[in-house]
């Protein structure tokens, strides 16, 4: 632990020597992101009005985010001075070369693991928990724990992501048995084949999930806490299970950054306490900075772990695994 | 003076450049290793996407539901032109502009207010049969090949409906005339004239309506996937989607597949329809559609067609706009109408991105869809009067881009033009929503020249009018209605466009299906809706005013008898 800390603290000092100058960055005039993430303009605004840089927001779909970053780099228009996504797509382009090291001093006080590669910065857990219709579920029969979704009460009445090819539901799922979540591998089979037995509603990703839930059409979604803020005033809550599970976001600087300086000062912008306070009071995001969380009620106090790295071969084969139990009729 | 093979040649080497380029892109892409479109030679991706067990299940709901689409499209298209007209049915201008109000939705809104309506849990309709007949569970699930088939087929009616009614309206008198001297009713001349004449649009209609619900993804994703029934484009997007790093080259190669059913369409089409001079209805001799009197039959009909524009294309529209209004997704309660706000509204509306989309979008739809119909207007000359392999050539090549799967063809712009100037541009847009929407210009106009006979043409030049001079004194007149078609195709289609869109624009150059994207994949349903009853409004809009225009310089006159 002690050589971690030691290395981390050297790393920090080391990259901090090149740490956003900010005379230079207001000469370049403004920093291109590219993401996709919510509702994050106030932030770009926030950060246009107080660094005095114009923040730019290019959002991509994270379906196309890998094959459009790639195509623009290759060809040498790659227009991103920042790039923020999954940390997979992430590590992807970390090595593709589409990425540069720099260690923000705004980082101060991330754990450890958030900062233990040199390029790219975890900042955030994309959080995944049941979430319900707090107007038709009654508090008793609010799911306590993972296995409470397998209750057959709750058969037709759940919908989630197509967990033969959500990348992310299919890493939640895979997640929950590695972080042993469940007593046993047993108990964690038992749990998805009890949940498949439920007959989940499929969607494509997490976004649709809250809408049938919100208008009663299903009572109780896997879905993100997130959308208890960006949602409101649905009646939407979220079930109180522990652990809860995600997949780490980063954010990193573009090798070929058409404006460097201006894109270091974006980071460090980013990372600072008042930009992730924003992050969670705006978008309902789970942030990494210390003492920072979304006012969604008890997630302060709630358990939330990363979820391992999953390659996409391990995705895919896991997806077909759920498949055979999850499209079984 | 323009001789035909030069004028071929030339649009062959146009429409080529505008739509192979991204196809050769996609192609090199399904054969190359890694992520982008030259890496090293491979055959593991065809080799992957085409040895999937599931494959042959999917490819038979892919044959059902485009099919089935085509039919519904065409079939209520047919019955709602005929009506438009052909008859004396009252409020023939409300029902014309309501057939091509799907059109102007976005796809993926018009599918989640159906979902709304016939979901088995809750539907809005559903609630209300098993109310009033006392029925114990949902007599629709929408979740279901069917629900896929009646909302694929309803977006598609506009596109069947601006093909056949003006060919519909260029109907020579004398022919149904002839008929009815025999003795034969108006529906035997129905069946056994018009319809028969009116083969080349039918099947235009049918097979545009195959071509495009094969590359859709808005229905199969939000109708299909919540009832587990999988078509090409939504297995080609679990391609994709199952792990970060998606891989285009074997959404291509999938992707083939469609491309070759679409030749294969075209040149069938070709085929059936080889003899062109049968299908002509407007000749030297005097050419005046008639008008069919209802008689005491003019009500019940306008119920009828009243009730099917109510049900299918009205009321989801009204689901969108109380979308619009209530705070987050509602069933129809007092609360719900308690709570209504015009905040979504005023959300969108002061939003800056939104106001630049609109103004980048209307710019794009105006502008583009007039380029578009008059590269169009040549294109479709070549291919109805000429008739050469070359001009067979030039069809399939207008229908390259437009047949690829949405989700993929995109990204063949993207390798395509970055390799260009032109990349981050509204350039890039405005050429790739033309070359990929070409055959929304082409179709109606070429069912159109099919019906011109060469007589007309022929009479112009012998009074000495050049072949440029004849194109625009005698044909373009008479193809009016095939120009506002292609036209109110084409620019509803650039207002509303996606596919494209999500991979091209750039800060600066958003587009309206940015907007569309973002607040689609945020959840944010209320805006959403607001943002697309703006759209229906602008569309609408556009569509009166060039309909007006049409009718204005058309010298084509319809009697009533």
């Amino acid at each position: 632990m002690k050589k971690v800390s030691l290395l981390v603290m050297s790393m920090f000092l080391v990259a901090s020597a090149f740490a956003a100058d900010i005379d230079k960055a207001k000469a370049e005039g403004k920093a291109n992101l590219y993401a996709n993430i919510t509702a994050i303009e106030p932030l770009m605004e926030s950060f246009t009005s107080t660094q005095g840089v114009e923040g730019i927001y290019t959002r991509i779909s994270t379906s196309k985010y890998l094959a459009t970053v790639l195509t623009e780099h290759d060809a040498g228009k790659l227009q991103a001075d920042v790039l923020q996504g999954p940390l997979p797509i992430l590590q992807t382009l970390k090595d593709k070369g589409v990425l540069a090291p720099y260690r923000s001093p705004s980082a101060v006080g991330y754990p450890d693991w958030a900062l233990a590669d040199d390029t790219i910065v975890q900042f955030g857990i994309e959080y995944v928990a049941p979430i319900y219709n707090k107007e038709l579920v009654k508090p008793a029969d609010v799911p306590k724990r993972y296995e409470d979704l397998t209750d057959p009460k709750w058969r037709d009445k759940i919908v989630m992501p197509d967990p033969a090819t959500h990348a992310t539901t299919i890493s939640w799922l895979v997640g929950l048995k590695e972080s042993k979540v469940f007593a046993s591998d047993e108990a964690w089979m038992a749990f998805v084949k009890g949940l498949a037995a439920n007959k989940p509603m499929f969607v494509k990703s997490f976004s649709p999930t809250p809408a049938p839930v919100e208008s009663g059409e299903k009572l109780i979604a896997i879905s993100m806490p997130k959308y208890i803020i960006t949602k409101a005033p649905a009646p939407l809550d979220w079930a109180h299970v522990s652990p809860l599970l995600g997949s780490p976001r980063g954010i990193a600087l573009a090798a070929k950054a058409p404006h460097p300086n201006a894109a270091r000062l974006f980071i460090d912008f980013w990372l600072s306490k008042n930009a992730m306070q924003m992050l969670a009071d705006k978008v309902g995001e789970y942030v990494l900075a210390p003492g920072v969380f979304p006012p969604i009620t008890g997630i302060s106090d709630a358990k939330v772990l990363p979820i391992r790295e999953l390659s996409d071969e391990e995705i895919a084969s896991w997806g077909e695994k759920f498949k055979t139990i999850f499209y079984a009729k | 003076m323009i001789r035909k093979p030069t004028l071929t040649t030339t649009l062959i080497t146009i429409v080529g450049f505008l739509t192979v380029c991204p196809v050769v892109m996609l192609l090199f892409g399904s054969f190359s290793e890694g992520f982008g479109s030259f890496g090293q030679f491979t055959t593991a991706k065809y080799i992957a996407a085409y040895t999937d067990p599931a494959l042959l299940e999917i490819l038979w709901n892919t044959v059902i539901f485009t099919f089935g689409s085509a039919a519904l499209a065409t079939g209520l298209a047919l019955f709602l032109a005929y009506m438009n007209t052909r008859t004396n049915i009252p409020f023939k201008g409300l029902f014309g502009v309501i057939s091509i109000v799907p059109m102007m939705i976005p796809h993926i809104l018009f599918a989640v207010s159906w979902a709304l309506l016939l979901n088995p849990s809750n539907g809005i309709l559903n609630r209300l049969l098993m109310d009033v007949f006392q029925l114990s569970s949902a007599p629709f699930n929408v979740y279901s090949l069917g629900g896929m088939i009646l909302v694929e087929g309803l977006l598609d009616l506009p596109i069947a409906y601006l093909i056949i009614a003006p060919a519909m309206s260029a109907f020579d008198i004398a022919l149904e005339e002839s008929s009815k001297v025999c003795g034969a009713s108006t529906l035997r001349t129905l069946m056994r004239v018009t319809l028969p004449v009116l083969r080349p649009a039918i099947l235009a209609s049918a097979i545009l309506v195959v071509v495009r619900s094969l590359a859709s993804f808005a229905v199969p994703s939000v109708v299909g996937m919540p009832g587990r029934i999988y078509v090409l484009a939504t297995h080609i997007y679990r391609s994709i989607s199952t792990g970060f790093s998606a891989d285009y080259g074997k959404a291509a190669a999938l992707g083939m597949s469609a491309l070759a059913a679409s030749i294969t369409l075209i040149y069938l089409y070709r085929y059936l329809t080889a003899e062109s001079g049968k299908f002509v209805t407007i000749s030297s001799r005097g050419f005046k559609p008639s008008l069919i009197d209802l008689k005491g039959k003019r009500y019940p009909f306008f119920a009828v067609v009243g009730l099917v524009s109510f049900v299918l294309i009205v009321l989801p529209v009204v689901v969108l706009f109380y979308t619009s209004l209530v705070p987050y997704s509602m069933v129809p309660s007092a609360k719900a109408f308690s709570m209504m706000s015009f905040k979504h509204w005023i959300d969108v509306l002061k939003d800056p991105i939104s106001v630049l989309s609109l103004k980048n979008s209307l710019t794009l739809g105006v502008f583009g869809a007039t380029l578009g119909v008059a590269l169009a207007i040549l294109i479709a000359y070549v291919i109805v009067k000429v008739r050469t392999p070359a001009a067979g050539i030039l069809e399939s090549l207008s229908f390259l881009s437009f047949s690829f799967p949405g989700i993929v063809i995109g990204v063949g712009f993207m390798w395509f033009f970055v390799r260009t100037p032109l990349y981050s541009t509204m350039w890039a847009l405005l050429i790739g929503y033309i070359a990929t929407y070409l055959p929304y210009g082409i179709r109606p106009l070429s069912s159109a020249f099919i019906q011109i006979h060469s007589h007309l043409e022929e009479s112009s030049r012998v009074c000495g009018a050049s072949s440029f001079q004849t194109l625009r004194k005698i044909v373009i007149p008479l193809l009016i209605p095939g120009i506002v078609s292609g036209w109110i195709l084409m620019a509803t289609m650039f207002l509303r466009e996606l596919t494209l869109s999500v991979v091209l624009s750039r800060p600066g150059t958003e587009v309206l299906a940015v907007q569309i994207l973002r607040y689609a994949e945020d959840g944010l349903w209320g805006k959403l809706s607001a943002l697309g009853i703006i759209m229906i409004g602008i569309s609408s809009t556009l569509v009166l005013g060039v309909t007006y225009l049409g009718r204005r310089f058309s010298r084509v006159e319809v009697v009533d008898r």
